[in-house]
């Protein structure tokens, strides 16, 4: 047996978005993107939960600074933060941004921020009724 | 069917105050690495602490663990944290800063040790909130 510890952090972004995609006709696109379909978009207040793994630093009993911890969601964050992703952000320009899409981008980015294999856990509420979830359980 | 893995948690609340800082470094470093948390008095937060407890259904009680004896076992523990200064008055952070981390493993620890040999049931994992923003999570991962 061995100990486990994550430590996770809340943040939260907001940002447009429109589900639509050329592969589908306008009223396949309706059916099944229905409302997120809006042709002028709409937004979220995104929450994202982070976790990383790893073993407490004898010296400062932490995972990792919460500096640390906080510019690396940042550097992320701000690209999408105030903005309408799909026209914005390069990545969604050709990948919808779906909340499936959105999180595994963010495990992308975000893994690139911090010390290998740390990043443990992503979970992306895009509403206070829908989430989605990536990387180990 | 007949799930393999069923989990019961109780959440718990205790108020406590504490300091980041380490006597051998500047007061620059402590500043630069714990921030505000070295604020020379402490400062506190109300913890929330989920406990989740796994096991088999006990077939005449329907449960895995009696929650009364769960809230009993875990306040036995709790009582030498609420309103507490954890850095005084607690044995536990002599040398360990009482980050969330630490606090955790410590918490995780003290109730496996108080739930053995109480039960057909385990300590799975223990998720420590410091604020709503911020909270650790403990468990044992079979090797």
């Amino acid at each position: 047996m061995s100990l486990q510890i994550t430590i996770s952090r809340v943040y939260e972004f907001s940002s447009a978005h429109r589900l639509h995609t050329s592969e589908l006709s306008e009223k396949e696109n309706i059916v099944i993107y229905d409302n997120c379909n809006n042709f002028n978009g709409h937004g979220h207040d995104y929450r994202l939960e982070v976790s990383l793994n790893g073993i407490p630093d004898k010296k400062t009993g932490m995972i990792l600074s919460l500096n640390d911890f906080d510019t690396g969601v940042s550097n992320v964050l701000n690209k999408l933060d105030y903005k309408h992703l799909d026209k914005e952000v390069d990545f969604f320009k050709n990948n919808l941004s779906s909340g499936e899409i959105i999180v595994k981008y963010l495990w992308q980015e975000l893994d690139k921020q911090f010390p290998k294999n740390m990043l443990y856990h992503l979970k992306l509420w895009e509403t206070n009724n829908n989430y989605f979830e990536c990387g180990q359980f | 069917m007949n799930p393999q893995n069923i989990f019961i948690s109780k959440k718990f609340e205790f108020s406590a105050s504490h300091r980041y800082w380490r006597d051998d470094w500047s007061e620059e470093k402590n500043d630069q690495i714990f921030g505000k948390c070295t604020s020379p008095y402490g400062h506190g937060h109300n913890y929330e602490l989920h406990v989740t407890v796994s096991g088999k259904v006990d077939p005449v009680t329907g449960m895995i663990i009696n929650l009364t004896d769960l809230k009993k076992h875990v306040n036995v523990v709790l009582e030498k944290f609420d309103h507490k200064f954890l850095n005084l008055d607690t044995p536990y952070f002599k040398s360990d800063i009482p980050t969330t981390e630490n606090i955790a493993r410590v918490l995780f620890d003290l109730i496996d040790e108080e739930l053995k040999d109480k039960g057909d049931f385990r300590l799975s994992k223990i998720r420590l909130y410091e604020r709503s923003d911020l909270y650790v999570d403990v468990w044992q991962e079979e090797m």
